[in-house]
């Protein structure tokens, strides 16, 4: 990459992956309507909803522990934000800097930490009981999540650097196939979506850990949701799509596929309970990818590339 | 038993009563007097036995009168027992509650309204009142004064969030403790539930109502006769062809009014029209509250053409207002009826998809199933009715029991669940939908022509009961006249005010999750009831219409002072 395009990289980086937040959130706003036959927002309706709550008053409960319920959103935008520079230097530049597939599964798990951080500072019942599902969920879908990738680690020969993990497609073969499921319904999960949106349950726990957030720093949670829209399918076309090849638009396609799959998922379900969501992460998902590793390990021994 | 062998089963404890009458063949009066009303109440509802359905608090001239009633649904039989209470002036009475809990919250608003006390009541705390409300002080006693006119002048309050009493406390403060409303989005109405929780599961459930009172029962006895068919359709907006019909069944009953064939059909298609919205709009709420709102959005989508039906027919998508005494107001013009068969052919393909995929759905099996439970006990200890009922295999239904309108000459089904879960419940509802739909097509078909009402002069002094099965279940309307044009005593009770204290019987031992879902499984309704604060809650609102206009030129008055100008004068126009 040439000099002006990396200095070009730095400046846009940060506002494109917002923006493409925004959108992604849009658009699961829109299709999420479609399916329920309403007419949905128009394209700006994240943004005017992020303005109007960046003009609004910050209430921090008596009782809060106010520096961490403050700083807690902004240590999770920070880490959701450096993730998906780290995703866009490796789809667009195809070289990795820091990039292996490691740091990336920490960096992840750095949004749900913090929210677990800021709703138990908040001092509230609602959101207490939220922190406490949310700590659940997050020990629920970490493990299956971490297979999936072992099994990808394995069928790409043992790599760890994400730019060369980019270079081969893993869910062309039945071990990968399944990983891919199992990490699409981790997506799902952390992205605190329907069936498991236990956390925020806004019939149960009136939105949970978010519940006493307002203002600025509940705007703050609504960009990570955002980013984290673009940035999780990202990193699952990475890793096990094979990337932005063979060009943009397949890469693009590729994302806004996920993205569809994802909204599908959750709008044809309803939300599970704690127990049941961390049986099925640990009992079934867990059974897969055994599965799925074994297969992986027959596939490189014997060479057999479908495996 | 049948109807014979029911009237010598009462004779039983004969020695107890001072009168018994038969008025008709379902309608048993029985009279006693205050001190012997425990022995007679548990005799009905433990050794007879019969269902409780409510208990009606009246202030006669020279005594309290305290009514119970039951109903035996086997025969259809409303049996009332009038217990007279002499003392005017420490009016006492022993407390049925202790052995019939769905009689609690009754007598707790008995306890408000008129004063009278319950002995060995467990928890005497006030239910509709606010708690600044002074002591000694009700509201539905005959020399009470208006609510605009509160005793000690100071403003009223709304019921505070303090809902647990130190007698009902079964864990200590120290637990922490979840507060559902009474603001809060699983809700549509106000009211509160203090869910005391131990990790995720609920250890103690208590419930404060009454935010949202409208004294229905004073202001019925302030209006005609046939002024109160409009208000009791403003009870609830869902239940508001239910209501009325129970309120003119029961008014119908007491001045032994016949009304022509075609009115009854015209009112069963409407209450079954009735039966099947709120059917549906419960559908799409529960799916609502488990987080599936595309089951939410789909169900309300559907719901619609049977509102705009309903449009056609009466006027109005809900507040129909067409049943009056003696008949009906809006006729079901016969051009429309290709109209409404061909929109059942259609909402019944609908329906049929949208309950294969409820029922068949893996994950609201697992969210649904086994939680929640209402045993079959407990469901007749609390009283509860409708589908809260049948889903718990109590299958009672006022159509089948005791029919009204058309009911008894359709062809359809009681449709009850044993299981008594959340599940069941929702089998209930959505079978049930397919229930009025047979039932509308056959009322349609049938409709004969003729007369919508027949005239009726004079109301004569005597009492009725009219009971009609709501979408929630039964409602029970209680009127007596006194042969003027007012009523001098109405009672109603909406399904609501029995189903919701069985939450203490479903709730308590389940994970939080579920409570929710529990909680609206069995659709309650909070308008309806809490139709019966006769106050005024919060005193800034007067009820007098000259006093709110005094109030509001008043004020235009002040500010005028305040900005010194005069006020338009007609001359300047």
């Amino acid at each position: 990459m040439s000099v002006p395009l990396n200095i070009l990289f730095w400046i846009v980086v940060i506002p494109g992956t917002v923006v493409f937040g925004l959108v992604a959130s849009w658009i699961v706003r829109k299709v999420s309507a479609l399916v329920q036959w309403r007419v949905g927002p128009p394209l700006c309706q994240p943004l005017y909803d992020i303005m109007k709550l960046m003009g609004k008053e910050i209430l921090v409960p008596q009782e809060a522990q106010q520096t961490v319920f403050m700083a807690a959103p902004l240590v999770g935008l920070a880490g959701i934000l450096l993730f998906s520079i780290m995703l866009w230097r490796i789809t667009i530049t195809e070289t990795a800097f820091v990039g292996d597939i490691i740091v990336a599964i920490y960096l992840m798990a750095l949004p749900s930490l913090a929210l677990i951080l800021g709703s138990s500072a908040s001092a509230s019942p609602h959101a207490a009981l939220g922190t406490s599902r949310e700590m659940k969920l997050v020990m629920s879908y970490e493990l299956p999540l971490v297979l999936a990738f072992i099994v990808v680690i394995i069928k790409t020969g043992g790599q760890l650097n994400l730019a060369a993990i980019a270079q081969q497609t893993p869910a062309l073969s039945i071990s990968g196939m399944l990983a891919f499921l199992v990490a699409l319904l981790c997506v799902q999960a952390k992205l605190g979506f329907v069936p498991f949106d236990i956390a925020e349950a806004e019939t149960e726990l009136g939105s949970g850990v978010l519940m006493e957030y307002s203002g600025a720093l509940l705007a703050v949670w609504k960009l990570i949701q955002a980013v984290m829209l673009v940035a999780l399918p990202l990193f699952l076309v990475t890793v096990f799509l094979g990337g932005f090849r063979p060009n943009l638009w397949a890469g693009l396609g590729k994302l806004v596929g996920i993205l569809v799959l994802l909204i599908l998922i959750k709008n044809t379900n309803p939300r599970v309970r704690i127990d049941q969501a961390m049986k099925f992460f640990w009992f079934y998902c867990g059974i897969a990818l055994a599965a799925a590793i074994i297969l992986a390990i027959i596939g490189n021994y014997c060479g057999v590339g479908w495996l | 038993m049948n109807q014979e062998e029911l009237n010598n089963k009462l004779l039983e404890i004969k020695d107890k009563l001072t009168a018994v009458e038969q008025p008709a063949d379902n309608r048993i009066y029985l009279a006693c007097e205050a001190e012997n009303a425990y022995a007679v109440n548990k005799f009905l509802f433990e050794d007879v036995p019969l269902r409780f359905v409510i208990a009606t608090g009246i202030d006669s001239d020279d005594c309290f009168e305290v009514l119970y009633h039951y109903a035996y649904d086997e025969t259809g039989c409303m049996i009332t027992l009038k217990v007279f209470i002499r003392d005017r002036e420490n009016p006492t009475i022993e407390s049925i509650a202790p052995f019939l809990p769905g009689a609690e919250w009754i007598e707790r608003e008995i306890h408000d309204i008129l004063g009278i006390e319950f002995k060995n009541h467990p928890d005497m705390r006030r239910l509709i009142l606010a708690d600044d409300w002074p002591e000694g002080v009700y509201p539905l006693r005959k020399d009470a004064k208006g609510p605009a006119e509160r005793p000690d002048g100071e403003p009223s309050t709304r019921p505070t969030i303090q809902t647990q009493s130190p007698a009902r406390r079964t864990v200590p403060l120290a637990k922490p403790v979840i507060a559902v409303g009474p603001f809060h989005p699983l809700q549509e109405e106000m009211e509160f539930f203090q869910l005391t929780v131990d990790g995720e599961i609920v250890t103690d459930i208590d419930m404060r109502i009454s935010y949202n009172h409208r004294g229905i029962e004073k202001i019925s006895e302030s209006l005609q006769f046939d002024q109160v068919a409009f208000l009791v359709s403003r009870v609830c907006g869902i239940c508001s062809a239910s209501h009325p019909l129970a309120y003119v069944q029961a008014v119908e009953e007491l001045a032994g009014v016949k009304p022509p064939e075609r009115a009854l059909y015209v009112r069963t298609i409407i209450n079954e029209l009735e039966r099947i919205h709120s059917h549906i709009l419960w559908v799409g709420l529960a799916g609502h509250f488990i987080g599936y709102d595309t089951v939410f959005m789909w169900a309300w989508k559907y719901r619609e053409p049977v509102l705009d039906l309903l449009e056609e027919i009466t006027g109005n998508r809900n507040n129909y207002g067409n049943v009056k005494v003696g008949g009906c107001r809006e006729d079901i013009p016969n051009e429309l009826k290709p109209k409404i068969l061909k929109e059942m052919d259609k909402l019944e393909k609908k329906m049929d998809m949208l309950t294969k995929a409820v029922l068949d759905d893996p994950v609201l099996h697992a969210r649904l199933k086994g939680v929640g439970v209402l045993s079959k006990e407990d469901a007749i200890k609390y009283a509860v009715t409708g589908p809260t009922a049948r889903g718990s295999g109590v299958a009672i239904d006022v159509r089948r029991d005791d029919p009204y309108a058309l009911y008894g000459d359709l062809d359809w089904n009681v449709i009850s669940q044993p299981q008594g879960d959340v599940f069941a419940k929702a089998v209930v509802r959505l079978l049930e939908v397919f229930e009025s739909i047979k039932m509308i097509r056959q009322a349609v078909k049938r409709i004969p022509d003729g007369p919508i009402a027949v005239e009726v002069k004079e109301i004569p002094p005597g009492e009725g009961v009219g009971h009609v099965e709501a979408p929630r279940g039964e409602t029970f309307h209680y009127v007596r006249s006194d042969g003027g044009n007012r009523p001098v005593r109405h009672k109603i009770r909406a399904p609501s005010f029995v189903n919701v204290p069985s939450f203490r019987a479903s709730c308590i031992g389940e994970h939080i999750a579920d409570v929710t879902i529990t909680l609206a499984a069995v659709d309650p309704c909070y308008s309806c009831t809490e139709r019966l604060a006769v106050v005024d809650q919060h005193s800034n609102v007067i009820h007098d219409y000259e006093a709110l206009l005094r109030l509001s030129r008043d004020k235009t008055a002040q500010i005028r002072k305040e900005l010194g100008t005069q006020g338009i004068k007609m001359e300047d126009l």
